[in-house]
């Protein structure tokens, strides 16, 4: 079957969703040399600046995230490709400055390969660049093996946090190691209902039965295990909150952020759905939810079903949470 | 026997592994739909064009600007791993050259062995992962072999084709530990590796490249 999509040359993808991207959200983002998105109103240069990498096809993910509170600059790939190490330095030069530069990066093979070499040409360019990995997908295997475990929507309260971080003056290594706090206290678990289209090859990506779910799938629906019978909202909840609660070990008493990212094809009435028991849970254990966050924010496509994103919080953490952004993913005022 | 390489044979035998990643980029998709996401094909595609864009426009015919120029030209590619992996081949390659502008038989295969050796620092895939290693080790190591015995260039490149293409063909039986498929465990076993596979193209066209001007 031919896939139903609105798109024109499968060649122009990325620049055609760039330009409009930009014109959507011209207030907020602008479109600079080799299709790097930056903010329309660079931040001042005595403050430390945020810069990521990332395949396209996951809108708003990751340029969606660029603006005041968030990030600097988003280098976008080609779809579900990361992009390679020349743009990615580019933005590093862009964005280097005394203060120094934050570089997010998802753990995905292509991501972290070419950031690494842009880092090592940073370096050798004498720039200032620190870099937090982001691999909190509890399906990739144990806590103490982090580099099988993916990087999912976590990207999103990392730098959310070490953005605003950032806004508010902090030094580098200060920003560094509020992202990484953010970061080893967070888990995801995806759950998957359907597959999606690769928007450049019209493939199939993921193809999942009928009546069955698939808990533990990457970004791109990556096969990885968990085929299970279709369940109900409150069944699913419970599964995977489960399996984040206890991969974080999170204790009666705290507090945390769930983060609900529909990938594309399910809706917002299932996640709220979703949410709503995922806070009978946590209640009866006697855990806090101190802050939610539902909504598409890193999509693959028209795939169906969603990341559930944990994070254990401390004061700092929701305070840098809830300072202000204007980003066109996520605003806070 | 062909006893030396040099820029305009180089410049052939990229041509000719352009022109036979080309010939097979839609079945290197096809190859990566199994436990990728269909797409390989395309950004070899891509990395081919581009690699071809440098080679029309170089000014200056030297082998260490050609090798680089392709090297970053190819790293430009926003396909992933694959622009980095197959870059760093190149570049590695271009600074292992240095000013020489002919190649013995022994050059070529030292060459190529440092080609690897970038590859290698940016990975830590090993033979048996399932991955462009797979036929990228075996046809540098005939490379040597072939070298040691005193072959000359088309029979160091007929080695490295053979022995790329028999890795590439013995990855349909690996369980991928790298990339993508990795997730898909036991499952991705029957599947040949596209990146093996894009690599045995790439030797493929080199040898070809050699053989149609020798």
């Amino acid at each position: 079957m031919r896939m139903k999509k609105f798109i024109n040359n499968p060649d122009d993808l990325v620049p055609e969703l760039l330009e409009g991207f930009a014109l959507a959200h011209q207030a907020k983002v602008a479109l600079t040399g080799n299709n790097l998105v930056v903010r329309a109103a660079p931040k001042p240069s005595d403050k430390v600046a945020l810069v990521t990498l990332g395949g396209s096809g996951h809108e708003p993910a990751l340029s969606g995230f660029v603006g005041a509170g968030m990030l600097d600059i988003s280098v976008p790939g080609e779809i579900f490709a990361a992009p390679g190490p020349p743009r990615v330095l580019e933005a590093l030069r862009l964005a280097n400055r005394e203060a120094g530069v934050l570089f997010v990066v998802l753990n995905h093979a292509g991501d972290v390969m070419s950031a690494r070499m842009a880092m090592d040409l940073a370096r050798k360019e004498g720039l200032n660049v620190k870099q937090v990995l982001t691999h909190e997908d509890i399906s990739g295997g144990p806590r103490d093996n982090p580099e099988e475990r993916r990087g999912l929507v976590g990207c999103l309260p990392v730098i959310k946090v070490a953005g605003a971080a950032a806004e508010a003056g902090r030094t580098l290594d200060e920003c560094l190691a509020i992202a990484e706090r953010m970061e080893r206290n967070m888990a995801t678990l995806a759950v998957a209902v359907s597959g999606a289209t690769h928007p450049g090859t019209g493939d199939v990506i993921a193809e999942i039965p009928e009546d069955v779910m698939v808990v533990g799938m990457g970004q791109h629906g990556e096969a990885g295990g968990g085929t299970q019978p279709l369940k109900s909202a409150d069944e699913t909840a419970e599964i995977m909150l489960t399996a984040l609660l206890d991969d974080l070990n999170v204790k009666a008493g705290e507090e945390v952020l769930v983060m609900l990212n529909g990938v594309g094809a399910t809706t917002l009435m299932e996640l709220y759905i979703v949410l709503r028991r995922v806070r009978q849970l946590l209640d009866e254990k006697g855990i806090a939810l101190a802050r939610s966050l539902v909504g598409e924010y890193l999509t693959v496509q028209e795939m169906g079903g969603f990341q559930m994103c944990l994070a254990r919080l401390d004061d700092e953490l929701k305070a840098l949470w809830d300072a202000p952004c204007n980003t066109p993913a996520l605003t806070v005022s | 026997m062909m006893e030396s390489i040099g820029y305009d044979d180089m410049v052939r035998m990229l041509r000719s592994a352009a022109e036979a990643v080309r010939a097979q980029h839609e079945m290197l998709s096809k190859l990566d739909s199994a436990g990728g996401d269909g797409d390989h094909g395309t950004t070899m595609l891509r990395a081919m064009s581009n690699m071809e864009k440098v080679i029309a426009a170089a000014s200056t015919p030297e082998l260490k600007t050609l090798l680089h120029d392709v090297g970053w030209a190819i790293l430009g590619v926003d396909g992933g791993a694959t622009g980095p992996l197959l870059g760093a081949f190149f570049l590695a390659m271009a600074e292992a050259v240095g000013d020489r502008d002919a190649l013995d038989a022994r050059g070529v295969a030292s060459l190529f062995a440092a080609g690897l050796k970038g590859v290698q620092e940016q990975t830590k895939a090993r033979p048996g992962d399932k991955t462009m290693m797979d036929a990228l080790l075996p046809a540098v190591e005939a490379m040597h072999a072939a070298a040691e015995r005193g072959g000359d260039i088309q029979a160091l490149l007929q080695r490295a084709a053979a022995a790329a293409a028999e890795g590439a063909a013995a990855t349909a039986a690996m369980q991928a530990r790298f990339g993508r498929a990795r997730n898909l465990k036991e499952k991705s076993i029957g599947n040949q590796d596209p990146g093996a596979t894009s690599v045995s193209l790439i030797f493929k066209g080199f040898k070809k490249g050699i053989d149609a001007h020798a």
